[in-house]
C-alpha cells in the first residue's frame, strides 16, 4: 500500500516540478521580451536623433550620407541583424563625433548631449537583455524542460552581440 | 525627472535601526525619490517599531545570525513572509527595488512572493566558497526573476558573475558630494597630519598596520599626527600599539558631518588600510569629495574606486613598508599631494546622490517598460488559495 502511496506523491511531485519550471520558463520568456522592446524603443531613438545629426550643421554631406544610411539600415533591419546594423550606425556616429572637433550651436550642442545621455541607457539595457537572454537559454538547455517540450512555441532567444566598448 | 511619479517598493534586508552601509543607502535613496515627489514605501527589519520614520514599515524584530563570517541582523519565517505578501497586495507598487536579495532576509522573501518589474541591488562582495555550489541552485531560480540587477561596485558584480553566473549594471553608491565640499581648514588638524575615519576597533579596517608603518615614518618626519574619529574604545585599541606611538595619536570619537567636512579638508593624507571585507568603500567617497589627499590598500573595491590609483594613492594590502613609504613620498610633496586630491575631488561629484539616483531611477524605468506593475507571483496565489486566504 504504502508503495502506491509513495508513487502517488512522487507524481504529484514531478506534476508540480514541470508546472513550477514552465512558469518559471515563462517568466524569462517575458523578461527577454520586455528588455527586447525597452533597449528596441532605444535604439529606435537613437536612429532618430542619428537622422536629425545628420540634417544639423555638425555633419557634411559624406557623413550626412553615411549617417543617414545606417540610421535607416539600423532601423529596417531584421532581428538577427540588429545588433550588427546598430554596430554599423554606432561606427558612423563614433567617426562623426571623434573628427567633429568644435562643436557650436545650442541645437547641435543639445542633441550630442541628448546622444550621449541615451548611449548611457543603451548600454543599460543592452546588459539587461544580455542577460535575460543568457539565462532563458541556459534554462531552455535542461534536458527534462526539453524533453517536455516546456518552452511550447516560444521562439528561441536571440543573442544580441553588441560591442559594448564601441559605444 | 519625469513628470509622471511612480510608486515604489524597497525592501531592506537588514535592521533598520542598526548603522550599516546598506542601510543608509536605503534611507538616503528612499528620502531622494521622495523629495522627487515619488510615493516610497521601505519595508524593513526594526527593533524599536514605535520610532520609525513614516516611509517605513516594519517586517518584524531582526534575528542576529552569524553568516559570512559577520553578525547579520535579518529576518525570515512565516510571519515575516505573511507580512511581506502583505506589503507587497497593498503597495500596488509600479516596481520593487530588492536590496541584497541573495542574502537570507525579507529581500529574497519579497523576490520569491513578487512579480513584476523588480530590481536588485548586491552591494556584497565576496570571495568564492565551495558553499556556493550548494546554494546556487536554490538562489538562481529566485534572482532570475529580476528585471534588471545592479551592483554598487565592480567587485560586487565579479561576485555576482561568480556565484550567480549573471550580469548586472553598475550603479555606484551615494554620497552627498555638497556636505563635504567646502570644509574650512581647522588649525588643529593641519601640518604632518594623518586621518582615519571609522570603526577602528574592527580588525579589517586595518588600524594595526598604520601603527606598524608610523615609526619609519616618524623616523623622517618627528612631528607626524594621527588622528582618529569614529566610535569605539579607544583604551582598548591603545592597548594593541606599541607604548612609544601611543603620544602620536589622538581619538575624536564620533564627529558630525560638518566636523567631517573640515577633518577632510584640513588632515595632510587620509589613510584607509582596511585589508578586506570592503565591496564599495563609501568612507573613501567621501573623503575624495571633502579634498583630501588618499592613501588606501589595494583591495579590489578601493582599486577600482580609485581608478587603479589615479585619484588616491595606493598601497600593497597589509604591507606596511609599502604603506610607510608612501605616506614619506607624500608628506614630502605638497604639490603631487594637491594634484591627486584637487583630481579625487572632482571625480567624487560623480558619487552624489543627484547622479547616483537619477542612474537608478533609469534603470527603474526600463523595469517598468512592460507596462505591468507588481502583484503577487502565480505560485504564491495558488498557494493562498490552498490556504483558503
Amino acid at each position: 500500500m504504502s508503495k502506491y502511496i509513495l508513487g502517488a506523491l512522487f507524481l504529484t511531485f514531478i506534476a508540480w516540478y514541470l508546472s513550477y519550471s514552465a512558469t518559471r520558463l515563462d517568466r524569462l520568456h517575458n523578461r527577454v521580451e520586455t528588455s527586447w522592446a525597452n533597449l528596441d524603443g532605444l535604439l529606435q531613438r537613437r536612429a532618430a536623433i542619428a537622422i536629425e545629426i545628420a540634417r544639423s550643421e555638425i555633419s557634411d554631406p559624406a557623413s550626412s550620407l553615411l549617417l543617414t544610411f545606417a540610421a535607416h539600415q539600423a532601423r529596417e533591419a531584421s532581428v538577427r541583424d540588429r545588433s550588427q546594423a546598430e554596430t554599423g550606425l554606432t561606427g558612423a556616429l563614433g567617426i562623426l563625433l571623434e573628427t567633429s572637433t568644435d562643436i557650436s550651436g545650442a541645437n547641435e550642442q543639445d542633441l550630442i548631449r541628448e546622444l550621449k545621455d541615451l548611449t548611457e541607457k543603451i548600454k543599460m539595457a543592452v546588459a539587461m537583455h544580455v542577460d535575460a537572454v543568457n539565462r532563458t537559454q541556459m534554462v531552455r538547455k535542461k534536458w527534462f524542460i526539453r524533453f517536455f517540450r516546456l518552452a511550447g512555441h516560444a521562439p528561441e532567444p536571440v543573442t544580441y552581440e553588441f560591442e559594448g566598448d564601441v559605444l | 525627472m519625469p513628470l509622471s511619479k511612480k510608486r515604489i517598493g524597497i525592501v531592506c534586508p537588514y535592521g533598520w535601526d542598526t548603522p550599516g552601509g546598506v542601510q543608509s543607502h536605503v534611507r538616503d535613496l528612499a528620502e531622494y525619490l521622495i523629495r522627487q515627489g515619488h510615493y516610497v514605501s521601505v519595508l524593513a527589519p526594526a527593533i524599536d517599531e514605535e520610532n520609525l520614520p513614516d516611509y517605513v514599515t516594519s517586517a518584524g524584530r531582526p534575528i542576529s545570525i552569524p553568516y559570512n563570517g559577520a553578525v547579520a541582523r535579518v529576518l525570515f519565517g512565516p510571519i515575516a513572509f505573511a507580512r511581506v505578501r502583505q506589503w507587497i497586495n497593498n503597495g500596488s507598487f509600479d516596481v520593487l527595488h530588492l536590496h541584497e536579495p541573495a542574502i537570507p532576509s525579507i529581500s529574497l522573501l519579497a523576490c520569491w512572493a513578487a512579480e513584476g518589474p523588480m530590481v536588485g541591488t548586491f552591494h556584497a562582495a565576496a570571495k568564492r566558497q565551495k558553499v556556493t555550489f550548494a546554494v546556487a541552485p536554490i538562489l538562481e531560480p529566485v534572482i532570475e526573476k529580476l528585471t534588471a540587477r545592479i551592483a554598487v561596485s565592480e567587485a560586487a558584480r565579479e561576485t555576482l558573475t561568480e556565484h550567480l553566473e549573471t550580469d548586472a549594471i553598475v550603479v555606484p553608491n551615494g554620497i552627498y558630494a555638497d556636505r563635504y565640499r567646502d570644509g574650512s581648514i581647522d588649525k588643529r588638524w593641519t601640518g604632518n597630519t594623518i586621518g582615519f575615519i571609522g570603526r577602528f576597533e574592527e580588525k579589517r579596517k586595518g588600524l594595526d598596520i598604520l601603527a606598524a608603518a608610523l615609526p619609519a615614518v616618524i623616523s623622517r618626519y618627528p612631528d607626524v599626527k594621527v588622528f582618529i574619529a569614529g566610535p569605539g574604545d579607544s583604551e582598548a585599541a591603545l592597548k594593541e600599539i606599541d607604548p612609544s606611538l601611543h603620544s602620536r595619536f589622538t581619538f575624536l570619537g564620533r564627529i558630525s558631518e560638518e566636523e567631517k567636512a573640515n577633518f577632510l579638508a584640513s588632515v595632510a593624507l587620509y589613510i584607509a588600510p582596511n585589508t578586506g571585507g570592503e565591496s564599495f568603500g563609501i568612507i573613501l567617497a567621501e573623503a575624495l569629495a571633502g579634498g583630501a589627499s588618499v592613501v588606501a590598500s589595494d583591495i579590489p573595491a578601493f582599486d577600482s574606486l580609485l581608478g587603479h590609483g589615479k585619484y588616491g594613492t595606493l598601497f600593497e594590502s597589509e604591507n606596511s613598508a609599502d604603506l610607510s613609504e608612501k605616506i614619506i613620498d607624500l608628506l614630502g610633496d605638497e604639490s603631487k599631494r594637491r594634484t591627486i586630491a584637487q583630481r579625487g575631488k572632482l571625480y567624487a561629484q560623480e558619487f552624489d546622490w543627484d547622479v547616483v539616483a537619477e542612474k537608478i531611477y533609469d534603470v527603474y524605468e526600463m523595469a517598468m517598460v512592460g507596462g505591468s506593475t507588481v502583484s503577487l507571483s502565480s505560485e504564491n496565489r495558488a498557494w493562498n488559495k490552498f490556504l483558503g486566504r
